[in-house]
């Protein structure tokens, strides 16, 4: 299974800094997420798309095309809007 | 006129006198205030033949139009002086409490010129200016020194200078409201080299606004935008700076030990998650801000302001440590000293490798914590292997024959985004006017964050205008001078109205942004006049040439060539890098042209 790395306040949301999820696409594990964990859904989703401000990486590679096919060596990082310099 | 108080205050340090005269009304139409202001009076006052450190160096202290209306961030003032650092013509600019008190005792600009035979402070209560004798304040450092002088909040405001000003360190800072800092560059130096301690500043008069009732409007129009836009309403209050700290190790664009590798292992004990888990007490906020992105944390040993991501960066992961704690004392420690974070991290890590890899003769290693605060201390005290840093890292590591070590850009230490994982941070670095350095402009909106709109870090091709428009935007609301962080919830072209409903003359939005292109390319003037070229627009050869290993930026360096010729090209300067005279007519620049 893909790995999940939540950061910020998804981490309070998840009660967890990361987990594994089932999937086979990017979209496909965001959704599950979003399925066990309810609350970040929230944050996360309007319309069903990603809420602007929303940053996912593929192994540290900004990620918005959805239909990316993932294995299990992948890393998702799911960044809520974040801001700062 | 509505938004500047039409009025310089003159001081002359070596016969303990001062003189009032007005602002000279059409160069404030063209450079506004802050930053733009400071660096117009700057170049009729201060040339090529002026020593940073002598007499004939000035401060000069600048609010602007906005400064103490009450307006969103309308607390920021800058000084602008010649660094000693870089030799480049510098602004360093802050927040906290002061700039809305010197404006409101009625000045724009404050001129600070000579040497005092002895150590002196300033007192300024509204027009009464008074000079006091401040050999019993010299050593004092910052915090003490603070509280003595009286600093209140919203009425009695303290700008000072600690052990490492007085000791002349091109890496101190000037402090103002006990831990905000004109930080970058050396100004502390500057100001330690003319025998002044501190200036104290009482104001009483808000500055007139030309159409208050619009700006009322404006005022509620700017709060509900802030309140709507999720990072000035939860990013930044909720974790603060410190929380790029994960997104950057991520992506692999963050610098480690010394720009050696773009990745921390120990990034994620030193992130903004953490910082807000175990040590934030509560958040704190500058006069008439509703971010409030300051962190005021607490360890066993210090408890303040901050740290900033910068700072925490740069004894974090650039010296690999993963101590937070010891991070944040740190942090305060510079704060009491009057050191800029970022250059005394990057330049304690370029000692970390001079030293082991065997080119400089200290027990200075990665990764230990333990030697933060006793390195920093010598520093400000130029004790010990400090006496070798407390210059920053390029005169450090050009001393141990090893210049190539030395993480910076025209001499100033960048910060934590290594230009490998953002090709537009490389140019912006490499071109800044004040060298490395990401407040004059920062890539890390359009190719980390998405802000406005996500752009590949990686690319090369057009980087450039991205690259301009920032910069430009960056020199504007410099000028204003409000803070940046307003503009992630406020489109740079509504400040545009802010100041015309203040000040009653008619900014557009591409006068406002040609105010920022005229500001950056009379800094560019500046440094050419100085002897600076095209072969300072570059970056250490280890950005240029060693790829990282490992990780997302894996195989990349900067491709800085082509994007410079590009950058040029679309600046209107020539291939050297000098702006063409059409452009400097079109900037209302020409007659700098003739005394280039």
């Amino acid at each position: 299974m893909p790995h999940v790395k939540l950061f910020a306040n998804l981490r309070t949301l998840a009660g967890t800094k990361e987990l594994s999820i089932r999937g086979s696409t990017v979209g496909a594990v965001l959704n599950d997420l979003v399925k066990q964990n309810p609350a970040l859904g929230e944050i996360l989703l309007e319309n069903g798309g990603l809420r602007p401000h929303i940053i996912i990486t593929l192994n540290g590679n900004n990620m918005d095309d959805m239909d990316v096919e993932v294995n299990e060596q992948d890393i998702i990082a799911v960044f809520p809007p974040i801001a700062g310099g | 006129m509505a938004g500047w108080s039409e009025k310089i205050l003159d001081i002359d340090l070596r016969t303990q006198t001062y003189k009032t005269y007005p602002l000279d009304m059409e160069m404030a139409r063209l450079f506004v205030g802050g930053r733009g202001l400071g660096a117009r009076l700057l170049w009729d006052m201060v040339g090529p033949e002026v020593d940073p450190l002598s007499p004939e160096n000035v401060l000069i202290f600048t609010n602007g139009p906005l400064t103490g209306t009450g307006y969103q961030t309308s607390n920021r003032f800058s000084v602008s002086t010649k660094s000693p650092l870089t030799g480049t013509i510098l602004d360093a600019n802050s927040g906290g409490f002061w700039g809305m008190q010197f404006k409101k005792a009625g000045y724009d600009v404050m001129i600070v010129r000579g040497r005092s035979e002895k150590p002196v402070w300033i007192e300024i209560k509204y027009d009464v200016i008074t000079f006091h004798d401040a050999s019993e304040l010299w050593g004092m450092r910052v915090f003490d020194l603070t509280k003595k002088l009286g600093q209140n909040n919203n009425k009695r405001n303290v700008l000072c200078i600690g052990p490492a000003g007085e000791n002349l360190s091109r890496v101190a800072s000037i402090m103002n409201d006990r831990e905000r800092a004109l930080a970058r560059g050396g100004p502390g130096a500057v100001m330690g080299s003319k025998n002044l301690k501190a200036i104290v500043v009482e104001g009483k008069d808000r500055p007139a606004i030309n159409d208050p009732e619009r700006f009322k409007f404006l005022l509620y129009e700017t709060r509900k935008l802030l309140a709507a836009s999720p990072l000035t309403s939860q990013a930044l209050p909720e974790f603060g700076t410190v929380v790029l700290m994960n997104i950057m190790n991520n992506i692999g664009a963050l610098a480690t030990r010394n720009h050696q590798q773009t990745q921390f292992e120990g990034a994620d004990a030193i992130s903004g998650e953490e910082l807000t888990e175990k040590y934030l007490v509560k958040n704190a906020s500058c006069w008439a801000c509703p971010i409030g992105c300051t962190r005021y944390s607490k360890t066993e040993k210090v408890e303040g302001e901050g740290p900033e991501f910068e700072s925490t960066w740069a004894f974090g992961a650039q010296c690999g440590i993963d101590d937070l704690p010891a991070i944040i004392e740190a942090n305060s420690l510079c704060n009491d000293l009057g050191l800029d974070t970022i250059s005394v991290g990057s330049t304690i890590a370029c000692a970390m490798e001079l030293s082991e890899k065997g080119y400089m003769d200290s027990n200075l290693r990665f990764g230990r914590a333990d030697q933060l605060a006793p390195t920093i201390e010598a520093m400000a005290y130029r004790r010990d292997v400090g006496s070798d840093l407390a210059d920053g890292s390029l005169r450090l590591a050009t001393k141990y024959g090893h210049s190539e070590l030395s993480m910076s850009a025209k001499g100033m230490e960048m910060p934590a985004y290594d230009p490998r994982g953002m090709q537009g941070q490389g140019l912006l670095y490499a071109t800044s006017n004040r060298g490395g350095c990401h407040m004059r402009g920062n890539m890390v909106g359009s190719e980390v964050l998405g802000l406005p709109k996500m752009i590949d870090r990686f690319q090369v091709q057009g980087k450039s205008s991205f690259v301009i428009l920032h910069q430009n935007v960056s020199a504007a609301i410099d000028s204003l001078v409000i803070c940046k962080f307003t503009n992630m919830g406020v489109a740079d072209e509504y400040f545009a109205r802010v100041l015309s409903t203040v000040t009653g003359i008619q900014y557009d939005t591409g006068e406002l942004t040609r105010v920022g292109e005229r500001v950056w390319n009379l800094e560019r003037l500046y440094n050419l006049r100085e002897g600076f070229s095209r072969k300072d627009d570059t970056l250490p050869p280890r950005l240029l040439n060693d790829a990282p290993t490992e990780g997302p930026s894996k195989g990349w360096v900067v491709q800085l060539e082509p994007m410079l010729k590009e950058y040029y090209r679309s600046r209107g300067w020539d291939e050297n890098g000098v702006p063409r005279p059409q452009k400097l007519e079109e900037l209302k620049l020409a007659d700098m042209l003739v005394r280039n």
